[in-house]
């Protein structure tokens, strides 16, 4: 009797180590698995960049691979693939999906398909202007038509939606470009324009509609933010020029909402047990209470954020307006500094932090490092890409990649 | 709550479904199997949307990635006839089979590209794969892709060929074979600078002569869905002289435009008028009954109507605009065919929201003009 309890157990902690083995197989580690990385925050302090690259001599690029056809989004990695989307062909109507190889940056897989909502945008945007997500088992490839598809780490699709062929009137013609983000095993999207406006959760293993949610009819460029509450729960926090509102992913549960004027395009960022929005330059709310609406703690006009998501670093909070860079404090929201990025155009890649140094690049390829001090923001370096960039980096270990229009560079100390 | 216990249901009988099938193909003959597997492609080819049948098409793309009886050049088949959205699964079902086998298989594939009567989608695919490492074999090919079945193949050609200095009659066939009005203006452009004169409006199908009425009142954009008397005396064959518009009674005006892009100029024509609709009707001769598309650029809201039936409806105030934005099928009479639209403005004050204006043109499937008759 003994001896078979011993056994039963054992064969039971067999079969568990198996199963946790299975998942650690099936999940690969996701170093910036979505549109600002980890948490939403588009920083890693542990990461050690080269503060001057690019130019002529190519210093410090490691790699760089040309796609097919245009791209605004961002570039995202998970274990040692980077992965994007690119749209080409006659009106970019051809959706890519491909995954380089982070050591040498050689194609490891590829997916394409045809958009079958509406493709058009901005001549300076793209139809694949959503940076895609992944939750380590799953890519989920998100484009401006509304077309999501959902591929396993090897390429292999394992669902597709026309979201447009669901919801005929969803669409915005000068282009869409709310990043989807996953989390619960559900795959959040948000698509806000003037014909069918709404949220949805989708399951990520099967694409199913687990939830809908209506929204205003107005276009919206932001993304959903992933937060964390102090209760441990995850909820989905999304804002719009007419409302700021927190939904359970798993079931689109309206967790609290209130009327609020946001921006449409920057993100909203959640630390310390705050959110962080742009509205009325930059609005702190306090999360500490759970289900009930989050109170206002400060506001300051004087960190807006036009096209840019603020990020935060220790007790500071980093806005970028046009070409400007300011700094507040986290906790009153009082203005610190700002510093103007020299002889800067158009900015609309959110910007990242590696150690102590902030990286933004303009349009026209630039990209301006910024040593983040506690009186000022002193400019280091401006490097040059010679391409244009309008999609955020992603950083993983000590290298930055970077989705320029029509390739990815992988960025490190050589 | 009824609809989501609905979903769940379909979706554990699917699941079941598919357990059983998977139990069924493990203990079964190989016939048995391809059969399972030719009615996975078939389940794919017939997709559409909901929940429904995305569940269902998620179980068979994962079954047909496991069979053994599924080839590249049987599932690139497949993609004629589908459905768009199958199309779709089936395209990346054909990825990840290329990816496995698929360097293999050039001349199966070359065969398939030369096909033109397999899908132009499956097609264009196959081309890039074949010729993604190799840029001669690409131009060479594309030479002769100029009047291809395939939209996107004679696309890819004509760009190709626009590349080199060209004279007139190397820009003459071009400008025959091309379909997307942004290579028809380039041709033209480039035909101009060579001395020659082409009716752009006319190459492209634009209708240039439209009788207009109006503004009517849409203040608080109240008024899309409002039938105002136009709409219904013009159902009816009816319409009158005039009609009580925003402010005062309105009478009618013929417009014709001459931009080459067929532009009707609204916010000119009616005095910068905000928060208002105007109608514009257009009797189009056709020379045979035969199915066309209407496709309009309209940075406003708008409606039209063909023949006394609604094609096109689209409530979208200033977010972008370009030529064929919206395009619908319609089914031309022999004969006179009426067309009506609704132009609606609102009544935004920002300075790049007072454009007020509408592009239409009457073309194929493919975007080759249809004229109206004597034009």
């Amino acid at each position: 009797m003994r001896l078979n309890f011993i056994h039963f157990r054992s064969a039971y902690l067999f079969a568990l180590g198996f199963s946790g083995a299975m998942a650690l197989h099936s999940f690969a580690r996701a170093d910036w698995p979505m549109f600002r990385g980890p948490n939403a925050g588009s920083v890693s302090l542990e990461a050690k960049l080269p503060t001057t690259f690019g130019g002529e001599q190519k210093q410090n690029i490691a790699w760089r691979t040309e796609l097919p056809g245009r791209s605004v989004g961002g570039v995202i990695v998970v274990g040692d693939q980077a992965i994007t989307t690119s749209s080409s062909g006659m009106d970019q109507r051809r959706l890519h999906l491909v995954s380089l190889n982070t050591k040498d940056g050689s194609i490891r897989w590829e997916q394409e398909l045809v958009a079958r909502g509406r493709p058009f945008c901005h001549p300076t945007s793209a139809n694949a202007a959503p940076t895609p997500a992944s939750d380590g088992k799953y890519v989920f490839a998100f484009y401006s038509s509304n077309d999501i598809a959902c591929v396993d780490m090897e390429g292999n699709l394992v669902w597709y939606r026309s979201l447009s062929t669901d919801f005929p009137k969803a669409g915005n013609d000068v282009g869409m470009s709310s990043s989807p983000v996953v989390v619960d095993g559900v795959c959040v999207v948000q698509i806000e324009c003037q014909g069918d406006s709404f949220a949805a959760g989708l399951n990520a293993a099967d694409g199913e509609v687990l939830w809908k949610l209506d929204r205003p009819k107005q276009a919206n460029w932001s993304s959903p933010t992933i937060v964390k509450m102090l209760n441990g729960d995850q909820v989905v926090v999304m804002q719009s020029s007419e409302d700021l509102l927190a939904v359970s992913p798993k079931t689109g549960k309206l967790l609290w909402e209130m009327k609020l004027k946001c921006s449409t395009i920057p993100s909203t960022i959640a630390a310390e047990g705050r959110l962080f929005v742009p509205a009325n330059g930059l609005t702190a709310f306090d999360l500490s209470s759970v289900g009930t609406n989050p109170s206002k703690l400060w506001d300051n006009n004087k960190l807006s954020a036009n096209a840019c998501s603020p990020l935060i670093v220790g007790k500071r909070v980093y806005t970028i307006s046009r070409t400007v860079l300011a700094s507040g404090d986290l906790f009153s929201g009082e203005f610190k500094w700002q510093a103007r990025l020299p002889d800067a155009k158009s900015i609309w890649s959110s910007p990242v932090v590696a150690g102590n140094n902030l990286y933004v690049f303009g349009d026209d390829g630039r990209c301006f490092v910024v040593e983040l001090g506690e009186e000022e923001g002193k400019v280091v370096a401006t490097n040059e890409l010679g391409e244009a960039v309008l999609g955020s980096p992603a950083i993983a270990g000590n290298a930055m990649y970077v989705r320029g229009v029509s390739s990815v560079w992988k960025i490190a100390e050589k | 709550m009824t609809v989501r216990l609905g979903k769940r249901t379909i979706r554990c009988a699917i699941l079941s479904i598919a357990a059983f099938s998977s139990c069924f193909v493990g203990v079964c003959t190989q016939t048995a199997n391809a059969q399972s597997s030719q009615e996975a492609i078939k389940l794919l080819q017939t997709m559409t949307a909901g929940d429904a049948s995305t569940l269902a098409a998620t179980i068979a793309i994962k079954q047909l990635g496991n069979a053994k009886d599924v080839t590249l050049i049987q599932t690139l088949s497949a993609m004629k006839g589908s459905t768009p959205l199958g199309r779709n699964w089936l395209s990346g079902l054909a990825n990840s089979l290329y990816r496995k086998s698929g360097s293999t298989q050039s001349a199966e594939l070359s065969k398939f590209l030369a096909d033109q009567s397999q899908d132009g989608e499956a097609r264009y695919m196959v081309f890039q794969w074949l010729t993604v490492k190799n840029p001669e074999l690409r131009k060479e090919m594309l030479v002769k892709m100029n009047q291809d079945s395939s939209p996107e193949l004679r696309f890819l050609a004509i760009d190709e060929a626009v590349k080199e200095k060209l004279e007139v009659k190397q820009l003459t066939p071009l400008l025959d074979a091309a379909r997307h009005p942004s290579q028809v203006i380039y041709i033209i452009d480039k035909l101009k600078q060579l001395g020659e004169t082409i009716d752009q409006s006319k190459q492209l199908g634009f209708i240039t002569e439209w009788q207009m009425i109006g503004p009517f009142d849409h203040v608080g954009i109240a008024n899309f869905d409002k039938a105002f008397p136009v709409e219904t005396d013009w159902a009816n064959g009816k319409l009158q002289d005039e009609y009580q518009g925003k402010k005062e009674t309105v009478k009618w005006k013929v417009e014709t435009t001459k931009a080459p892009d067929g532009m009707v100029d609204l916010a000119t024509l009616f005095e910068k008028e905000k928060g208002c609709i105007i109608y514009a009707v257009n009797e189009f001769e056709s020379d045979k009954e035969q199915d066309a598309e209407v496709r309009l650029g309209c940075i406003n809201g708008n409606k039209i109507w063909v023949n006394g039936k609604l094609v096109m409806s689209n409530e979208v105030y200033h977010t972008g605009t370009q030529i064929d934005q919206y395009a619908e099928p319609i089914r031309l009479k022999a004969g006179k065919n009426q067309i009506l639209l609704k132009i609606c403005q609102n009544e935004q004050k920002e300075q790049w929201a007072q454009d007020y204006q509408f592009q239409l043109r009457i073309c194929d499937s493919t975007g080759k003009a249809i004229l109206t008759k004597g034009r």
